[in-house]
């Protein structure tokens, strides 16, 4: 074990006595002590060039101030974050900063979560004394989603090392030296066709980088952030959803060292526009002969069981999502038990390659472009069609008895799809062929507007939080799917997610022994981890 | 080598007596093989010129540039460690590293262009943009500047009829401003292209220039 | 010979040829008992000659002073990795040009110098880094170096002893900061010049992650003669703490500036008025920086009695750095070489650390104002500030180069930054 008292070390840091396993820099040693050592240069994800020298302290003993990121902490060591030497060091290299520094604020999108300001406003001086004109560089355009202000840069090389050591790929650089230094590509040849630079924005302490996507978008302020599940690869990337005025306005990785480390790559982080997107169905539909009438769910869900038992006699067919989470799918599973099984199957588009982030390796961009094809596996569900994401009904449309279509918009169906069907229950977020073919059409909300799991592609169960409100009488599948199993059975419907969850694991032996909490904000493992069978 | 119509550059001449020849003051003698001819596999190869005639579309590189090249590649144990020398080969061949040689060098040595970009930037020696056939540093820190070093600068600049950093009109000379060259016993200091002159006096400066301007295709 | 460079009061060791071209020729060196200093390295073992180099007490000429045979003796004794000798030939200190000399009239002394060093320090490759702008010299080193390769003291099996050790010239790309040990191995590799953190040190992970020592050219010239004649016989000359002879390079406002190889401990007085023929023009002496621009302005009084060795320039308030002794007239225009110096240190900064990429620029600034005229009196104590804060505080000491001639001015100065501010009142409020 790395925790023998042989291999932990005591010491002091601003009066307070505190252990930690050697090796530990006293950066992290002083965030035990709950200081955060302003820093810049140093990021956990990426070398410690030591080089901003704002994370100055004092140790007793030495001849000067030493940067706490790459300073070891030794044993018996008395170190000061907040001596009057530390401070002054400090508030010196904050001037420094800040003799160049346009302070566009106003205009500047890291305005509000910006490392400057928050550290300038802590430790800096009351007034700058700098009457020079400034250094102008103006602004860059990176290529990719990356615009450059170069004037805002504090040349901590954060974004250079990500491209050189992360992703790999050399395309940004240090130009020139000393205060004339600025960051750049080759000339015009930018960041087209990387994969992962919109990292670099994210790393950015300032607002040096900022996303195009997200320029002027919004004030930091004034977004929530909602821990989530990158939906756009089968990796479960940790991310946060960034929203206002209920739309997400931007995505943002979140640290998981087992899955994602501190990374997302561009095109999930791009592919976002689609939970925002307008058309959403918003109250359950029946078809009445010619007419299609909205209806409230009681009524909606009556008509559909008093409907569905006869239905189905004539066997059940189902086409799934694998955008929809664990709990959804489980909960359609006992349905469709319960009306005498059927198969379930998914289609799932797949992509040409894996895109690998060389310098972080588990970490890839997988060819299964959804989140939670792995968890449909896992229940049983089988993946059909082609590598786009088409094909693969024949047998569904055939079908004479009851279809159930969750979350599968069936785009490349034609309006015949299951025409000879008994019955077709469409659950799904936004109107579309599957929308326009069915019975019943009842409106789910997305994974962005309610809280579940999915299962990425090793198997691991990872939970996302409901960031937005659900149009009109949109509902969690789940909860759609258990109202209509409990009325069958005459059991209790589950009013909570993490119900939902304990059902499923309470049924499939994969999920055994996992439960909400203990899956936190990390995620867990399934106890069942074969590979994804085609992969 | 040349009769260079001023007293002495290179040599502090006016200290002491002395009995050199300006070659033996050089060492002009004591050069050899020069690396344009291929140069010594110890390694002479990796010492550049800074030549009069350029060819900004010269390849990289053919020839005896080539062995040279390959000589420098084996004299460090890797290739990233060549890029010092093949910038300073490729600049005396095409007489500034512009982006087009940049990209040719990375190529070269596997590395990625807005590395070698990143690299060739830091130094000041790598002409980013064309520069004349003179490239006349004038240094004037401190040792030099005390000794009058701003009054050669203003000299070069009004016999050679450019602005600090141009290129006069005729193609001939560029003047910059150049730190401390390491001759600060001999103020003032002046490098034109590869060659240093010492105890430069504003008197001297219209001397040097006609000197230059007569040399013209005749070498460094 | 015609060095005009002489004084009787001169103690030619390392110079003793300059001005004699026929020295560069591999032959002449050898009819003057050289490469015998190396064949002695060869029969004495590596140990040995550590400890003759550590017993005469070599202090490195580069600038720091630390003690050459204790740096060698940090070097791994069981290389289990290629280690890696580097020669400092960067020379670009404002004030400094003594490796000039050494390397273009005394070449092979040089060479020497570094087989031995590498040798000791268990090296089979040695690269000397000279600055890029040394076309002329690194031509003379060249040949010297293929001379040497082709008599067989350089390369495989030198001198029948079994002993490899390769030697190459790398050229720089005109960058002061190279100078700096870890800068000059970044160059080496291929990288920005830019300083690296210490730790870890040279000698556990250098050039090419492998370990490496750095010595400056003159440190290394004075190694065969320490080596041929014992370390005691080195001090006889110097101080107990400074032992030893040093080339002092002299430049300024003197009759005779130049190279001068003195015994350490050399009055300083007597080096400008009996040495290099007093002052120019019969002026009379304001200032001193005695150790390149790097260190604390001396003045006239802080000049009258201090002796030229490490410890004698602390006690007068400088630093001996590489005895490039600056002299300044009662003319001078202080603020304006002030302003020469820092701009130097602006333009040279690697710009990695934030207090010396953004200070030393934002110090130019400052200081141009004032020299036109439009200082305030809050500048000097902002710019001590500045210079406390750029002190101590980033990965290289060129930093710390920046405030020393400003705080060492101000001090010692003040009424010509005065003078300049309150002439610019003046014509503002006219
Ligand atoms: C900014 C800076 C510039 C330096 N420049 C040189 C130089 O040009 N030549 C040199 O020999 N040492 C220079 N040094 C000192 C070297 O870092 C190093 O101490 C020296 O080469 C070691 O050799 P020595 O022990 O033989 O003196 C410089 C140091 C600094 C901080
Ligand atoms: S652009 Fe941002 S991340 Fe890159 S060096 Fe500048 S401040 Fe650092
Ligand atoms: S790798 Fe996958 S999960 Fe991660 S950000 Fe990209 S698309 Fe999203
Ligand atoms: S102190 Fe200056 S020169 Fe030295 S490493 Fe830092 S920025 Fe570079
Ligand atoms: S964070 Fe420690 S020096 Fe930058
Ligand atoms: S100051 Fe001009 S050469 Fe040193």
């Amino acid at each position: 074990m790395s925790d023998t008292p042989s291999n932990t070390i005591t010491l002091t840091i601003d009066g307070r006595e505190v252990s930690v396993p050697k090796g530990t820099t006293l950066l992290k040693a002083a965030k035990q002590v709950g200081k955060d050592v302003p820093h810049y240069c140093y990021h956990d994800g990426l070398s410690s060039p030591a080089q901003c020298r704002l994370c100055l302290v004092e140790v007793e003993g030495a001849p000067k101030p030493m940067p706490a990121c790459v300073t070891q902490a030794m044993d018996g060591q008395v170190v000061s974050t907040e001596s009057e030497a530390a401070l002054d060091m400090r508030e010196g290299v904050l001037e420094f900063y800040l003799v160049n520094h346009p302070l566009d604020c106003p205009i500047c999108d890291m305005s509000g979560e910006c490392n400057l300001q928050d550290y300038v406003h802590a430790e800096g001086r009351d007034h700058g004394r700098s009457r020079e004109p400034k250094r102008i560089f103006g602004r860059d355009d990176f290529g990719g989603d990356v615009l450059y202000y170069g004037d805002r840069c504090v040349m901590c090389t954060r974004c250079v090392r990500f491209m050189r050591e992360v992703e790999q790929d050399g395309r940004l650089t240090v130009v020139e030296r000393g205060n004339r230094s600025v960051i750049d590509t080759f000339f015009d040849r930018g960041l087209e066709g990387t994969q992962f630079s919109g990292n670099v924005v994210d790393l950015c302490p300032v607002g040096a980088l900022v996303s195009k996507d997200f320029l002027y978008k919004a004030r930091a302020w004034d977004l929530d952030h909602t821990p989530s599940i990158c939906p756009s690869c089968s990796q479960g990337c940790n991310i946060e959803l960034h929203t206002r005025d209920n739309l997400v306005q931007r995505l943002k990785p979140r640290e998981n060292l087992e899955v994602n480390a501190f990374w997302m790559c561009d095109h999930g982080r791009l592919n976002y526009e689609w939970i925002n997107h307008g058309d959403r169905l918003e109250a359950p539909l029946v078809r009445e002969g010619d007419t299609v009438r909205a209806m409230g769910w009681k009524e909606a869900l009556t008509a559909l069981l008093q409907r569905l038992g006869d239905a189905a006699e004539k066997g059940v067919k189902v086409v799934a999502s694998p955008l929809a989470p664990n709990e959804d799918l489980a909960a359609l599973k006992a349905l469709v038990e319960d009306l005498g099984g059927g198969e379930i199957v998914f289609r799932m588009p797949r992509a040409e390659d894996e895109i690998v982030l060389k310098g972080f390796p588990t970490m890839a961009r997988r060819r299964d472009l959804a989140p939670n094809g792995r968890g449909a596996e896992l229940l049983g569900m089988r993946r059909v069609g082609e590598d786009d994401g088409t094909g693969g009904l024949e047998g569904v449309s055939g079908h004479d008895g009851v279809v159930i279509v969750l979350g599968d918009a069936l785009a490349d169906q034609g309006p015949d799809f299951a025409a000879g069907s008994a019955l077709l229950v469409y659950l799904g977020t936004h109107s579309g062929p599957a929308a326009a073919a069915a019975d019943f059409v009842l409106p789910v909300t997305t994974f962005a507007e309610q809280e579940g799991t999915f299962t990425n592609h090793e198997g691991r169960v990872q939970r996302f939080w409901p960031a937005l409100s659900a149009p009109g009488a949109a509902r969690p599948a789940w909860l759609v799917l258990g109202a209509l199993f409990a009325e069958r059975t005459q059991s209790d419907s589950i009013r909570k997610a993490d119900d939902a969850f304990a059902r499923l694991v309470a049924t499939h032996g994969a999920f055994a022994g996992l439960t909400y909490d203990d899956i936190g904000t990390r995620g867990a493992l399934v106890s069942d981890t074969v590979p994804l069978s085609g992969d | 080598m040349s009769d260079v119509p001023f007293k002495n550059p290179g040599w502090a001449g006016n200290t002491g007596e002395y009995d050199l020849t300006e070659d033996q003051v050089r060492g002009d003698e004591f050069v050899g093989t020069r690396p344009i001819e291929g140069g010594h596999p110890s390694g002479s190869a990796s010492y550049p010129y800074m030549l009069p005639d350029k060819d900004p579309e010269a390849p990289l590189f053919e020839g005896p540039y080539k062995d040279r090249f390959e000589k420098i590649l084996t004299r460090y144990p890797n290739k990233q460690a060549a890029l010092l020398p093949t910038l300073g080969l490729a600049q005396e061949v095409r007489g500034h590293v512009s982006p087009h040689t940049m990209d040719g060098v990375a190529e070269l040595l596997g590395l990625s262009p807005a590395y070698v970009r990143g690299v060739a930037t830091f130094y000041t020696m790598y002409n980013k943009r064309p520069v004349g056939r003179f490239l006349i540093q004038v240094c004037t820190n401190i040792s030099c500047n005390l000794c009058g070093a701003d009054d050669v600068m203003g000299a070069f600049l009004r016999y050679t009829d450019t602005e600090l950093g141009e290129t006069s009109e005729d193609g001939y000379f560029t003047v910059v401003e150049a730190e401390c060259l390491a001759a600060c016993g001999f103020p003032t200091c002046v490098q034109i292209n590869s060659r240093y002159y010492e105890n430069v006096t504003p008197a001297d400066v219209p001397k040097i220039v006609e000197h230059l301007k007569a040399e013209g295709a005749g070498g460094d | 010979m015609a060095y005009p460079y002489v004084s009787d009061r001169e103690v030619r060791v390392l110079s003793k040829y300059f001005g004699d071209p026929m020295q560069r020729r591999v032959d002449t060196y050898v009819e003057r008992g050289g490469y015998q200093a190396l064949k002695k390295a060869f029969e004495m073992g590596q140990d040995a000659v550590i400890d003759e180099v550590k017993a005469s007490g070599l202090r490195g000429r580069g600038g720091a002073g630390f003690p050459a045979g204790l740096k060698w003796s940090f070097m791994p004794k069981q290389p289990t990795k290629p280690h890696y000798l580097l020669c400092n030939a960067d020379e670009s200190e404002p004030g400094t040009f003594k490796d000039r000399e050494l390397l273009r009239w005394d070449p092979h002394q040089v060479i020497e110098g570094v087989l031995i060093a590498s040798y000791a320090i268990r090296a089979k490759q040695a690269y000397i880094y000279c600055r890029g702008e040394f076309f002329e010299t690194t031509q003379i080193l060249a040949k010297a170096l293929e001379d040497a390769y082709e008599k067989g003291y350089v390369g495989k099996d030198i001198m029948g002893s079994g002993n490899d050790i390769d030697i190459t010239v790398h050229v720089g790309g005109g960058a002061y900061i190279c100078g700096e040990e870890t800068g000059l191995m970044n160059s080496l590799e291929g990288r920005r010049g830019q300083p690296r953190v210490k730790p870890p040190f040279p000698a556990a992970v250098g050039a090419f992650g492998m370990p490496s020592t750095v010595n400056n050219v003159e440190t290394l010239s004075a190694v065969p003669h320490i080596v041929t004649h014992g370390g005691q016989w080195y001090r006889q000359w110097g101080t107990e703490k400074s032992p030893g002879t040093k080339l002092f390079c002299v430049s300024g406002h003197v009759n005779k500036p130049g190279n001068y190889e003195l015994p350490l401990g050399f009055p300083l007085m007597d080096l400008i008025n009996d040495v290099c023929g007093g002052m120019k023009d019969g002026k009379a002496l304001k200032a001193v920086i005695p150790g390149g621009s790097s260190v604390p302005i001396l003045d006239a009084q802080e000049c009258a009695d201090c002796n030229l060795d490490y410890e004698g320039v602390q006690t007068a308030g400088s630093m001996l750095g590489c005895a490039s002794v600056i002299v300044m007239d009662e003319d001078t225009d202080i603020v304006k070489q002030v302003r020469r110096m820092v701009q130097f240190y602006a333009h040279e900064s690697c710009g990695q650390c934030t207090p010396c990429r953004e200070g030393s620029a934002w110090m130019l600034q400052i200081l141009k104002r004032i020299e036109e005229g439009r200082g305030t009196e809050e500048d000097l104590q902002t710019m001590l500030d500045m210079s406390r804060q750029m002190t101590g505080t980033t990965i290289c000491v060129l930093s710390d180069s920046v405030g020393a001639p400003v705080v060492s001015s101000i001090n010692k100065f003040k009424d010509e930054y005065l003078a300049l501010i309150r002439r610019g009142e003046r014509v503002g409020v006219a």
